[in-house]
């Protein structure tokens, strides 16, 4: 479990943190926001009851503390007493931080005042203790009994940490010019105490610019399998090996939050407009609840069976008659609630070596799952002892180990693959999964580097095969986009860049989320730069390379397919049998006369490519129209609708490749009004249904040059019901 | 009501799922296999292998493999249709029609034996006894018909069967076994109705696959007949290559019937899935304004066994049910309406809500594309920088004309510098981006030829710095050189075979026993008691290659944990109990754990636990060394300690 926390956020709302300086586009106190909100709205996200927040405004219009008897502490006032912070307390801060009409208050007061919360509320509790003092160092600070507040923080442990607007800081180059000597001074005087408590201190431009840099969420990892390494049967060999070992993950795919669904509350739900607003609505007052104005939706699930003799096909059948079972084909297997693990195949957990490979005979891509770690028993010295020898043996002879993984009794067994790992200070196996002969699938690909032709001849000079130009370019451009990532210190690093990527969706998610939270009407920000850093070359290396790629460009000389052309008719010459026998000229003599029902696509196929003028093509789409309102019409139930969408597509499809799109324009626009009007046998809306959805709508100008019919009027015909 | 059912139709889409841009075509294969009987397809050819005694004929050997076919791919492709057209047979059945119906038959000499249709229990019964069974009623079936069958009918009747029962399938596959490769030798007429019924099912989206036969005093030739019947490209994946379906030629021409079945067997099944693209036609971006297009494969998916579901039981025949789901609003059960739903994610014990519009836009990273971000050396790539199952990808000029000789050229390129490519890959519209390791992988080919890795590009989803776990605290005991010396020698003794992993030796035991349980239930027949799991070690062969050395290792082992003991652990963890140290030492130790058993104290584990299971006084011992017991042993140590001293005693009554 993670240690308590609790921070003071000290937010200077001085008059003068409402001016914006040095060309910035925001305030001093926006600006000092940006920060705040990002780690309060962090804190939150972790939705975690001990991680608890307290904040302090300085220099307010008003005086609202525990020592505000004391004119010292005047013009400081308390927002938020600590506490796990929650959306109304968002929403409450973002009202009370805004710039007073005053630049009195002390933020050294404010320190010891923030101090004292922490003590009071802590206690002498184990807590994580820290308080953040955000201001642009404008004001009065007073310098009296300093070295008594620097020992209270250190006595109690607290982190101390001071973000100045323009505050001067050599490392990250900020130094603010013409800076007036009062800020110097205080400048000087919060320096000094920040030293003096070991705390932090900095500019806030760096703080703000750190804050692109997405945090990673430190998962502890706990074994997910405590057991041994066995080589043979213990129970039938007195050689048997047995080293105890425990694996815990190496990679977990961190998973971004889930969003559930909800619906307006049913009180609050009027018509169809007023669900349109997406924000969480502000609570008009402030009784606790109000802003909750959504209530969850829940599942309710009916059961049906195939009934011939209902109406529809289907009847429905009660909960309490069902029983669990599964698929076998089409046939259901029914199994008794006493035989429920009669299909698990009895297993015992252990982790048992099947042999050893060479590493160099094993191709990377057959990793198929995420990686883990096997280190010896914890605490065990003797267990890590043994296994460091299997480790360094593994490593000695470029060997990798392949083995039979049960996690737990009866669950299903896995095939690993284990490497060794041996660092200065680390030593383990890395484990990952190997497929099974079920998980191959034998797609087969021509080479890559020789055509072979029909007749089984190699070529090695062929329009598929690059040239040694191509090769030469492809080689240069290669080499000068070599990828060179350093480090914080400028040290090359050797592997790839992971530690410094981040997950897109994740990180995107969540700062979308906090952004909603503290501004509920804005729109969804962008992603982060940070978080697109590899989305493209890094610009260096574009410049690099880019002879090199114009190079390789000019000799590939590819052509893009206009999209227009992608469906029509290629070449012929794909369209005949192996012999090359010519199928036409045989249909030709055969002379199908009209298209028949029973084989009526490719009938309607050949008469199209055997078509001499544009009347045949119409006859042809003609006929096809005919054709499938008499499937539907005389279709018992659905039996006849996945045909009849079929014929659908290849008319439109062909329609669209011999640039006659009129004709299925038309033939469809009539068929929608036969069947909304339930001229086609009765009911078959459910054949409009599967048109919108196989989006066998209108052809439109952008899939064909003859079309008349615009997107815009093809997705207005799909959408109507 | 808590709803346990775990077919819920409402899940969400999971990414893995094959979602190809397939337009209007529903993603499922249908395979109709066209099995000739004559008297040479019956013909039953000895076995060369004087050891199995089973003689094979090409039709039984056909339908053999139909069968295998069968039971695997309602393990793999549930959802896929499967039937068996007897062709040449004396009967002859077409749905309704049979030799007793009154007027012409449509197909004669045509026997549909199993209609397509996902198979059921009853029909892979069926088929099971026409393959297998020498002496059921059903072969009578394969009676051979006095008069030769017409090749263009049987194709037309092939044509009617899939368009009927599979319209609007994405793959439809007919299998043609047969050994005369000129059924219309006299009959130009004859023939060219052959040919133009072929057209018919290439302009249907057919795709035929021949798989020869030759006889032992004839070699099949393809150009007599089927090279009019069969097309370049396959009618529904252009790029599909066509000089592969011709490499069953050479295998099927064996004429023993055991070769016979199983080079049958490995060319269909190199054959049971249709090539399935994950990505058509996407951008792979080389530099600014330099792409090719590439169409994307998952040649590796772990297959899980089907999940279970409701299954009603007040019919005649058990049934499976459809489940509906109605979403209604928490507070007043009001059904909901799908525009209603808002998404929201808790945050601050409130809910922040966003619109479907909003979310969709939090997930859209720009069109797909797999952009090359730089190349590095193949060395850069951990063993360990690995989250899910690679993608493979081809060049398809579909998009780009020119894109394969560009990939060749890259592929060389990558391959012969051992770099890889750092990729940033967006599979498909809203689809997270994936950071990747693109990698060259070399055609592989077996002893006999045939691709088992095709060339191309892998693309090895690497993980971001948020799913990479630290590793846990533990203490370095390096292995002194004498220790690891003797390991080694363990290592070089059980080396696999060619020392590499061949995965299509390791079928996966607990899927295949999921679905063998299940079809003995469907099938009504006894259970079979052990299963086969070719997973387990070899144990024998380990005691007999490597059972000295690990005795010597044992030894070794001993010795220098003697040593390093005295000078105390190194773990900066906390210590454990005396009891738990010494038994895990022993456990360590590799000795025998049937140990004599005079040594029975609370040091040896086993020995106790065995002693009182003796005994009968099992109960006695304690809950912490039952679980121990328990734990060692690989069997789960949940629940009270009666579960616990049960188990305990299951365990040594087994053995």
């Amino acid at each position: 479990m993670a240690d308590k926390e609790a921070t003071v956020y000290i937010v200077d709302v001085g008059r003068s943190t409402g001016e914006k300086r040095n060309g910035r586009s925001v305030t001093d106190l926006d600006w000092a926001m940006q920060y705040v909100w990002e780690r309060v709205t962090a804190t939150v996200s972790t939705g975690r009851k001990t991680a608890m927040l307290g904040v302090i405004g300085l220099r307010t219009d008003e005086t609202s503390n525990d020592l505000e008897s004391d004119p010292h502490f005047s013009h400081i006032s308390v927002l938020s007493s600590i506490k796990q912070f929650l959306m109304p307390d968002i929403r409450q801060l973002g009202e009370a931080i805004k710039p007073s009409q005053t630049d009195k208050g002390d933020a050294i007061s404010a320190i010891i005042l923030a101090v004292q919360m922490i003590n009071l509320h802590c206690k002498k509790l184990k807590y994580k203790r820290k308080i953040v003092l955000v201001t642009n160092g404008q004001g009065r600070m007073s310098n009296e009994g300093m070295e008594g507040i620097t020992q209270k923080i250190k006595e109690d442990n607290i982190e101390l940490v001071v973000l100045g607007a323009d505050f001067d800081d050599p490392e990250f180059g900020v130094k603010e010019e013409d800076k007036d000597s009062r800020k110097s001074e205080n400048e000087e005087l919060l320096r000094n105490l920040v030293e003096e408590c070991d705390g932090a201190y900095g500019t806030l431009e760096q703080a703000v610019s750190e804050l692109d840099t997405p945090r990673v969420k430190v998962v502890k990892s706990m074994a997910s399998f405590k057991g041994h390494l066995q080589l043979g049967n213990p129970e039938q060999y007195d050689t048997a090996v047995r080293i105890p070992v425990e694996r815990y993950y190496r990679t977990y795919v961190a998973k971004p939050p889930s969003a559930s669904s909800y619906v307006l509350r049913s009180d609050l739900a009027g018509g169809e407009g007023t669900a349109e607003s997406s924000a969480t609505v502000a609570p008009k007052g402030d009784q606790p609840g109000d802003g909750n104005t959504l209530t969850s939706v829940r599942n309710l699930r009916t059961y049906q069976v195939t009934d011939e003799t209902a109406p529809g096909g289907k009847s429905d059948v009660e909960r309490d008659d069902l029983a669990k079972g599964y698929e076998y084909g089409r046939t259901a297997v029914h199994i008794d609630e006493s035989d429920e693990n009669i299909t698990t195949l009895e297993t015992f957990a252990g982790l048992e070596l099947l042999g050893f490979i060479q590493s160099d005979h094993y191709e990377r891509y057959m990793h198929m799952s995420n990686s883990n770690i096997i280190i010896g028993q914890r605490g065990n010295d003797k267990s890590a002892l043994a296994l460091s020898s299997f480790i360094h043996a593994l490593f000695e002879l470029d060997c990798y180990a392949v083995a039979r993984l049960v996690m737990k009794e009866n669950k299903p067994p896995v095939i690993v693959l284990l490497a060794p790992s041996i660092e200065a200070d680390y030593e383990c196996l890395l484990e990952v999964q190997l497929p099974f002969a079920e998980d191959i699938r034998t797609y087969r690909f021509p080479p890559l580097d020789k055509v072979i032709t029909v007749s089984g001849k190699v070529v090695t000079q062929h329009r598929n095969l690059p040239t040694d130009d191509l090769l030469d370019a492809m080689d240069k451009y290669v080499n000068s986009m070599e990828l060179v990532d350093r480090d914080e210190d400028g040290d090359i690093i050797e592997g790839l860049p992971i530690e410094d990527s981040f997950s897109p969706v994740l990180h995107r998610i969540m700062a979308a989320i906090r952004a909603r939270a503290i501004h509920p009407s804005g729109p969804i920000p962008p992603p982060s730069e940070r978080l697109m850093k590899f989305s493209h070359p890094p610009q260096s290396l574009i410049e690099k390379s880019q002879s090199h790629l114009e190079k390789l460009a000019d000799v590939a000389d590819v052509k893009k397919v206009p999209p227009k052309v992608k469906g029509r008719k290629r070449t012929r010459e794909t369209e005949k049998p192996l012999s090359g026998l010519d199928v036409d000229a045989l249909l030709h003599q055969e002379k199908r006369a009209k298209i028949s029902p029973s084989n009526a696509i490719p009938e309607f196929k050949q008469t199209l490519s055997l078509a001499e003028d544009i009347e045949s093509i119409k006859g042809a789409a003609k006929q096809m129209a005919a054709i499938i309102e008499d499937q539907i019409k005389n279709s018992l139930g659905d039996a006849n609708y996945d045909r009849c969408v079929e014929e659908l597509g290849v008319m439109r499809d062909e329609l669209i490749s011999y640039e006659e799109p009129a004709s299925y324009n038309e033939f469809v626009t009539h068929l929608k009004n036969k069947l909304l009007k339930e001229e086609l046998g009765g009911d078959r809306r459910e054949v409009w249904w599967l048109i919108r959805k196989s989006k066998l709508g209108l052809i439109h100008q952008r899939e064909s040059d003859q079309s008349k019919v615009t997107e815009a009027d093809a997705n207005e015909f799909m959408s109507a019901k | 009501m808590a709803d346990n059912n775990p077919s819920r139709e409402d899940d969400q889409l999971d990414e893995e799922e094959e979602l190809d841009d397939t337009g209007y075509k529903s993603v499922k294969d249908a395979i109709l296999f066209a099995i000739e009987v004559s008297d040479s397809m019956l013909a039953r050819r000895a076995s060369s292998d004087p050891k199995k005694s089973v003689e094979e004929s090409p039709t039984t050997a056909a339908l053999k493999c139909a069968y295998h076919l069968m039971q695997q791919r309602i393990i793999s492709n549930p959802q896929d249709m499967m039937g068996i057209l007897l062709y040449g047979t004396q009967a002859s059945k077409f749905y309704d029609e049979d030799e007793n119906s009154r007027g012409d038959l449509s197909y004669p000499h045509c026997y549909l034996f199993t209609d397509l249709d996902i198979p059921s229990a009853q029909e892979v019964k069926e088929l099971r006894a026409l393959a297998e069974d020498d002496e059921t009623d059903l072969r009578e079936v394969l009676t051979p018909s006095k008069e030769p069958v017409s090749m263009s009918n049987v194709l037309f009747c092939a044509n009617q069967i899939f368009t009927s029962k599979a319209p609007n399938f994405l793959s439809r596959r007919l299998f043609i076994v047969t050994d005369n490769d000129n059924p219309h030798a006299d009959s130009k007429s004859l023939r060219s109705a052959a040919t133009v019924r072929a057209k018919d099912l290439y302009d249907l989206g057919v795709t035929i696959e021949l798989f020869p036969i030759s006889n032992p005093d004839h070699d099949f030739d393809s150009s007599k007949f089927y090279d009019d019947i069969i097309y370049k490209a396959s009618p529904t994946d252009p790029e599909a290559p066509s000089y592969l379906k011709l490499d069953s030629k050479d295998t099927t021409a064996t004429a023993d019937g055991i070769s016979l079945l199983s080079t049958l067997l490995s060319s269909i099944n190199s054959r049971s899935v249709p090539r399935r693209a994950y990505i058509t036609n996407v951008p792979l971006e080389l530099g600014p304004n330099f792409k090719i297009s590439v169409s994307g494969y998952l040649l590796f998916k772990r297959q899980e066994p089907s999940r279970n579901c409701f299954v009603w039981l007040g019919g005649e025949k058990p049934q499976i049910v459809s489940g509906v789901t109605t979403q209604i609003a928490d507070d007043t059960a009001r059904t909901i309406e799908k525009w209603e739903i808002k998404k929201a994610y808790k945050f601050g014990g409130d809910q922040v809500s966003f619109s479907p519009e909003e979310l969709k836009d939090l997930r859209n990273f720009g069109d797909p594309v797999i952009r090359i971000i730089g190349f590095k050396p193949m060395s850069a790539l951990p063993f360990w920088a690995n989250v899910k199952h690679p993608f493979f990808i081809y060049p398809s000029e579909e998009d780009v004309i020119g894109s394969t000789r560009v990939f060749s050229a890259l592929h060389q390129t990558l391959l012969r510098d051992k770099k890889l490519a750092l990729v940033w890959f967006i599979p498909r519209r809203n689809g997270a981006p994936i950071l990747g390791a693109m990698v060259a992988g070399e055609e592989k080919l077996d002893e006999d030829g045939v691709q088992r890795f095709p060339p191309g590009m892998w693309i090895i989803p690497l993980p971001f710095a948020d799913d990479v776990r630290q590793n846990p605290e533990t203490s370095l005991n390096v292995a002194p050189e004498p220790l690891i010396d003797q390991m080694r020698m363990i290592v070089q003794q059980l080396q696999l075979p060619k020392a590499s992993y061949e995965p299509l030796k390791y079928p996966n035991p607990s899927l295949q026993w999921h679905y063998r349980i299940l079809q003995a239930l469907a099938l009504d027949e006894d259970l079979p008691e052990q299963p086969e799991d070719k997973t387990k070690p070899k144990y024998r062969q380990i005691d007999k290659r490597a059972g000295d050395y690990v005795l010597s290792w044992a030894e070794e082992l001993e010795k220098q944990d003697a040593k390093t003991a005295p000078s105390g652990p190194k773990s900066t963890l906390v210590k454990r109990g005396v009891k738990d140290r010494v038994a895990d030492a022993e456990d360590a130790s590799g000795k025998p754990a049937k140990r004599v058993k005079a040594e029975h104290g609370p040091e040896a584990l086993d020995d106790e636990v065995n002693f009182h299971y003796q005994k009968g006084s099992v109960s006695k011992l304690t809950v912490a060394t039952l679980k121990e017991f328990l734990t060692s042993h690989g069997r789960s140590a949940a629940g009270k300690k009666a579960d616990l001293v049960e188990r305990v005693e299951e365990y040594f009554e087994r053995k």
